[in-house]
Order: C-alpha cells, then sequence, then structure tokens
C-alpha cells in the first residue's frame, strides 16, 4: 500500500475496497495497531487514531480504542464459554468484576446473542461465532471498529445476520466503523465514506459512495472491485447444454463420522457428463460431505456411489486423480508444496503439463510471477484461485468444488467462469457446493438442496433462480433440532 | 465427552480443580507405595460415589466413559501375570498352566494388583474431567496458583483448537490423494499439519493482542476462591487415602 489518504468523522462508517492482494487488512491491522508494532513493515506517512499517532503510539493505548473482527469465525474465540470469551476483552482492559457482569449481557444482546450466554464457544455456528467476535469487540466500548471481511466465511443467513446488527451499530453512531467487505450491496449501502484501493496498493478514490461510484465506478470495475447491483448486471446464461452419458451414479447413499449422527442419509443421485451443478442448502447440511463421497475421498457407511462405472473410495490415488476432482474450501489445506511453479505441477502427468501455463494465467497467476512465490504467502483470493488451478490442469471428468468463489474479486471470478465454461462444454461434470446466487446463476444448470444430509430439492434451473431461499426455516429447525425440513418430499 | 452444565454446577463441580487435581496427584503418589489389589479399588470405588452423590455424574456417562479404560486395565493386567518373570521361578506356587505357558500365584496377584491401579487412576481421571469447566481449571490456575495469564489462556485457547486439528489432518491426507499422491501417512502431511497448527497459532495471538491481552493488569470475570467444600474434599480425599492404604498394610 501506499500514498494512500483518508479520514473519517467520529460514528462514520468508512468501507474500504480494493481487488484481492491490495492491502485491506494491512490497513485494517495498522489501525487496530498491530502493523507496525506486532507486524513490522516498511512505514511511512502519518496515521491518526482518536487523535494519537498510530505509528508512535504503543499498541496498549490503541488496543484501548479500537475493536478488531477478523475473517475466520473458528480462530478468534478464546475461552469455552460464549459469555468468557466476550469478558476476555474486558479483563484484558482491567474492567471491575461487577461492570463487566452487567455489559456482557449487553454486548450480546447488542449482537443478538442474549440466550446463548453459557452456550460452548465451539457449538456455535460459524455466523454465531463471528456475532461472538462482534460482541468481544463492541463489549469495551471501542471508539473504533475495525472489520476485515467479517462475513467472508458466512453462509448467505449468517451474512444478513451480521448486517443486520452491523446496521445497528452505524444507526447508533455510537463507534467509528472500518468495514472491509465483498459483499457490495449490503456493505455500499451501510458506508458514509468509502475508501478505493487498486491491485498496486495506490488509491484510487476516496469519498461519499455515490460521488465515488460516479467517479470511479469504471475503473473499479477494471480493477476487479465488486459494485452494488452486480448480482443484477448480467442476465441468465444460455443453456445449452450437451449432456452425455451417466457419469456418477449413488444409491441409498448414507454416511456419518459418528455411526449416531448421520451427516449424509439416503441420497439417491445421477449425475451425467456436461452437467452444471450447485449443491445448495445452509452450512452444516452436508455438502463438502456429499461432494467428497462423490469425489471418493469418503467412503460411504451405507449405500453405494459409482463413478464412471466404479466404486471411486476403492480407486488407487492415481486412477481416482484421473476421474475425479475436489477443491477444498480452505486452500492451505490443500497445499503440498513451498513453491507455488511445484504446486501446480505436483502429481502431474507429462501430457498435462503442457496446460498449466494457461490455466494459471486465466486465473490470474501467471507462473513467470507466482512460480517462485510461497503458496502460503498468497492473500486469500490468490489462494483459492491457485487450489482451482491444481485441479483444473488435469481435466477430470468429475469436477467438484466447495466454495469456489469465497474471497474472489471480480477479475478472479470472472478467469474462473472462463475456465470452468470451457471445461463443462468439453464434458466435465461440475458440482459446486456454494452459496453464491451469483455463481448459481452463471454457472448451474441444475441445483440440488440439501438440509440435514436429505436432498429436499432437485431442480432444472432454466431461468434465474430466486436470490432469496427459505432456507432460515431450515436452519431455525435444525438449531431446535426439531420440525420436519421445509419442503422436504 | 465434555462435562453437561449440571455436573459443573454440582458441589463436586464447584470446588476447586485445584484441590481436586492436588488429591488426585495424592492418591495416584500414595499408590505408588502399594502393590496390594484392595488399596486402589476403595479409592475408585470413593471417586465412584463421591462423582455420584456430589457431582451428579449419571452412571450412564461414567459407564461410556469408564469401560473402554477398565478394559484396557485388565487387558494390561492380563499380560503381566501372563508375561510375568515369576512363571519361570519353579519355587513359585503354580495355579494353571496353558500349553507352555505357566500361570504362578505371585505373577496374578501382581497383575491384579497393577489392572487395579490403571482403574484407580483412569476413574479418577474421569471424574476429574467430568465434573471440572476447562476454563475454571484455567481461572484457577491463573488466580490460586498464580500460574502466568498467557501460558494458561494460550493453552485453553490451544485446547479448543484440537478437534480443528482432527479436521484439517483428515482433509490434508483427501487432499493427497486427489492430487493422484499414493501414501495415506506421507511426512509432507505432518509439515502441513505442522504449518496450520503454526498459522492457526498465529491469528489466535493477533485476535487475542487486538483484544488487549497482555496490556498490562487483569482483572478476571469470574473469581475462583477457596471455600469450606474445598477445605472438605481436601480432608476427605487425605482420610480416604490414609485408610485404603491402612487397609492395604493389614493384609
Amino acid at each position: 500500500m501506499r500514498d494512500v489518504a483518508f479520514e473519517a468523522a467520529p460514528g462514520e462508517c468508512l468501507l474500504v475496497v480494493g481487488p484481492s492482494g491490495s492491502g485491506k487488512s494491512t490497513l485494517a491491522l495498522a489501525i487496530a495497531g498491530l502493523v507496525p508494532h506486532e507486524i513490522p513493515g516498511e512505514w511511512s506517512g502519518r496515521l491518526e487514531v482518536d487523535g494519537l499517532d498510530a505509528a508512535g503510539t504503543p499498541r496498549v493505548e490503541l488496543a484501548a480504542r479500537v475493536g478488531l473482527v477478523f475473517q475466520d469465525p473458528g480462530s478468534q474465540v478464546v475461552m469455552d464459554r460464549v459469555e468468557d470469551d466476550v469478558a476476555f476483552g474486558l479483563e484484558n482492559r482491567a474492567w471491575p468484576p461487577e461492570l463487566m457482569w452487567t455489559r456482557v449481557p449487553e454486548a450480546l444482546d447488542a449482537v443478538g446473542l442474549g440466550g446463548l450466554a453459557r452456550r460452548r464457544t465451539g457449538h456455535l455456528s460459524g455466523g454465531e461465532q463471528q456475532r461472538l467476535a462482534l460482541a468481544g469487540a463492541l463489549a469495551p466500548r471501542p471508539g473504533i471498529l475495525v472489520l476485515d471481511e467479517p462475513t467472508a466465511n458466512l453462509d448467505p443467513w449468517g451474512a444478513a445476520a451480521f448486517f443486520d446488527r452491523l446496521r445497528a451499530i452505524r444507526e447508533s453512531r455510537s463507534a467509528t466503523i472500518v468495514l472491509i467487505e465483498h459483499r457490495a450491496d449490503d456493505a455500499w449501502a451501510l458506508a458514509d465514506r468509502v475508501l478505493a484501493i487498486g491491485a498496486d496498493g495506490a488509491p484510487i478514490d476516496f469519498g461519499r459512495p455515490s460521488d465515488v461510484l460516479t467517479r470511479s465506478g469504471d475503473r473499479l470495475r477494471d480493477e476487479g472491485v465488486w459494485l452494488p447491483g452486480d448480482l443484477l448486471l448480467t442476465g441468465p446464461q444460455p443453456r445449452s447444454e450437451v449432456l452425455g452419458p451417466l457419469l456418477v451414479d449413488a444409491r441409498k447413499l448414507s454416511f456419518g463420522y459418528d455411526p449416531d449422527v448421520p451427516v449424509i442419509r439416503h441420497v439417491e443421485l445421477d449425475l451425467v457428463a456436461g452437467e452444471r451443478v450447485a449443491l445448495a442448502g445452509p452450512n452444516g447440511s452436508g455438502k463438502s460431505t456429499l461432494g467428497r463421497l462423490l469425489a471418493g475421498l469418503l467412503r460411504p457407511t451405507q449405500g453405494r456411489v459409482r463413478l464412471d462405472g466404479a466404486d471411486p473410495a476403492r480407486l488407487s490415488a492415481v486412477e481416482l486423480a484421473r476421474r475425479a476432482g475436489y477443491v477444498f474450501q480452505d486452500p492451505e489445506l490443500q497445499f503440498l508444496s513451498t513453491r507455488v511453479g511445484d504446486e501446480v505441477f505436483l502429481g502431474l502427468r507429462p501430457e498435462e503439463r503442457a496446460t498449466a501455463p494457461e490455466v494459471m494465467t486465466g486465473l490470474g497467476l501467471p507462473l513467470e510471477h507466482f512460480a517462485d512465490r510461497s503458496p502460503y504467502a498468497l492473500s486469500g483470493g490468490e489462494q483459492r484461485r491457485l487450489s482451482l488451478a491444481c485441479i483444473l490442469v488435469r481435466r477430470p471428468a468429475l469436477l467438484v468444488l466447495d466454495e469456489p468463489t469465497f474471497g474472489q474479486d471480480r477479475r478472479g471470478y470472472e478467469g474462473l467462469l472462463a475456465i470452468l465454461r470451457d471445461r463443462v462444454a468439453g464434458g466435465t461434470c461440475l458440482v459446486a457446493a456454494t452459496h453464491d446466487a451469483r455463481f448459481i446463476r452463471d454457472v448451474a444448470g441444475r441445483r440440488i438442496a440439501l438440509d440435514r444430509g436429505r436432498v429436499v430439492a432437485d431442480e432444472t434451473l432454466v431461468l434465474e433462480p430466486p436470490l432469496t431461499d427459505a432456507a432460515p426455516a431450515h436452519e431455525m429447525a435444525a438449531r431446535r433440532g426439531s420440525g420436519p425440513a421445509a419442503g422436504a418430499p | 465427552m465434555e462435562p453437561a452444565d449440571r455436573q459443573l454446577a454440582s458441589p463436586l463441580g464447584q470446588t476447586s480443580p485445584l484441590v481436586k487435581l492436588g488429591v488426585a496427584i495424592g492418591w495416584f503418589v500414595g499408590l505408588a507405595f502399594t502393590t496390594d489389589v484392595r488399596p486402589p479399588i476403595v479409592l475408585a470405588c470413593l471417586a465412584l460415589l463421591a462423582a455420584i452423590w456430589f457431582g451428579s455424574v449419571d452412571l450412564e456417562t461414567l459407564a461410556r466413559g469408564l469401560t473402554p479404560l477398565w478394559i484396557a486395565a485388565l487387558a494390561i493386567g492380563a499380560f503381566n501375570a501372563l508375561f510375568a518373570a515369576v512363571n519361570l521361578d519353579p519355587a513359585a506356587t503354580e495355579l494353571a498352566r496353558i500349553g507352555p505357558f505357566r500361570l504362578t500365584q505371585a505373577a496374578v496377584v501382581g497383575g491384579l494388583g497393577l489392572a487395579a491401579r490403571v482403574v484407580a487412576f483412569a476413574t479418577v481421571g474421569i471424574v476429574f474431567a467430568q465434573t471440572t469447566d476447562p476454563t475454571r481449571l484455567v481461572d484457577a490456575l491463573v488466580q490460586q496458583a498464580r500460574v502466568s495469564p498467557r501460558f494458561a489462556y494460550g493453552a485453553l485457547a490451544a485446547y479448543q483448537a484440537v478437534p480443528r486439528f482432527a479436521q484439517d489432518l483428515a482433509t490434508l491426507r483427501q487432499s493427497r490423494r486427489i492430487r493422484g499422491l499414493p501414501g495415506t501417512w506421507h511426512p509432507r502431511i505432518l509439515i502441513g499439519l505442522l504449518i496450520q497448527a503454526i498459522r492457526h497459532a498465529d491469528r489466535l495471538a493477533l485476535a487475542m493482542d487486538a483484544r488487549g491481552f497482555g496490556m498490562g493488569p487483569r482483572t478476571t470475570f469470574r473469581q475462583v476462591r477457596w471455600t469450606a467444600v474445598d477445605g472438605l474434599l481436601l480432608v476427605g480425599g487425605i482420610v480416604a487415602l490414609v485408610v485404603a492404604l491402612g487397609l492395604g498394610g493389614a493384609r
């Protein structure tokens, strides 16, 4: 990041936008005093936080003024119980115990977790954990709240609940909000000011949202930044499907990590070559598990899967990799090398090696620039594209993707779309577990909805699918552990 | 198996975890001085009764936790009885002969004594785990035993990440398989797991710092105070150990 200038008045909401890797997270860490105090780097210019010079003030002083929420819900929880976790930040600031006992319930109410004070933090859903992180950041009444892609790992219902709470904080003007967020429609509506940074880390624009859109909308679109209304820009895709022979069939398929807790229940499924399937449903409904079963990564506890006539779970690794590809939700868990160049060529057959440069360039990771970098040092969006590239170089007949568009800027998204369309036209069967309504509309020809391990809807998408879903009701029912699934056959 | 709220609210759940830990360690040390079967069995029974009466732990929960450990204890005892060196001593009283194996009385007594002690360790451990809130244990370590907060809360946060590592391991192995690489226990998987552990710890440390951890003096949300029940438990634990060891000595 360089030459960036901005300001936010008390109680305002500042939205920071920019393509993947533009330095947005660094800015968030700088405001919270973690850069340059905890994470060193080259620093020039001046950043004033609540009247204090950020680089010259001890981190302790800044931490007292700033609340920070990160992207990954799982790695922000410190304590075992919800109320203890909220109190953690108050303890660190040496609040008197009696004040903590009144403030903790207030903070939990403010994020809609009022009834869950004694719940174990590990038993919360990702969306609830993220609102818990918000409560923990809010509890010490910070003047500034910094949110670094807080909804990137949440399903649409978790994200909507998070934004509801954020709107209430913004309305009360009780804290200045610095928000980094890819969900453009929600985020731009919340913002008083927008700071736009380009891929090179240089500023593009700063001002009121409407002014920034007018002045720099085209430039931002070129840079790959999502803008409000992008979901409605393109019409439904032509569905010229060239469907081939039967590729996958699953019969009476059931699976559970614990035999008493089935994750997948009696699923019957036929997939043909050239098909584009979206697996939908709330977090925890079994989408990833079903994908892993189809790709031969898990062995069914009951029933069977056939992939191209064989049981994929019994194939050798070499045979399996030829027929099936699977891209995991967390890219870092897929990396097996310390260089991007080694990673993408890992395990490839000679005839597959030739396609690697083209795939990498198509996904915005040209090998000439990226080959020597460490996969772990890439930005979140780049990591996900690398994990996709490692599977896309092989041309398996079945391609299973778990949330392929999480954290992607527009450029990464469009690169991915082009490659996937090309593969499907060549007869690849694509199965994507996704919450992304835009991706479903742009890619999918069939939508299979899961709820608590059962298929509750299986439909051909001819026109635009509805952007909202009945699933909040599913999620509620799942949490109560009672009531039939809405729309169950 | 996590302890239920009812168990944590019980008298045994509300005592200081340090006293429970102290009694358990005292018992383990005391049992090292006897090979008799009776003291460990008496102490295991007392721990069970305490769990049921004062700990609100139901029998089903205890049985589910203890069955595998007890079976393991019996297996260890049987193995030791069968392969004890004393079986080769022609002077030892022979109880049975199975094929080439000779089983002597001394070996059986030794095996039973070992099994009984493993049973006692397992039972006390399960009762401790089933009546102790991890947060309360850490609070007690910091407030009563003056353990460094950075170490204690760091350990608590790391403990919460354990289920996550199990999932990460499964994903790393699947990730190799789908890339056509054979071998489910390749060293590279452990490297991947280590990288994940370090990165998770990094993120967590950053999140803790962002919430002001290590800023200076802390206060505590949940005070752990010494109570009369702690004293009763301590005295009861010592009396039980003395009585149990006395039973052993009176053989």
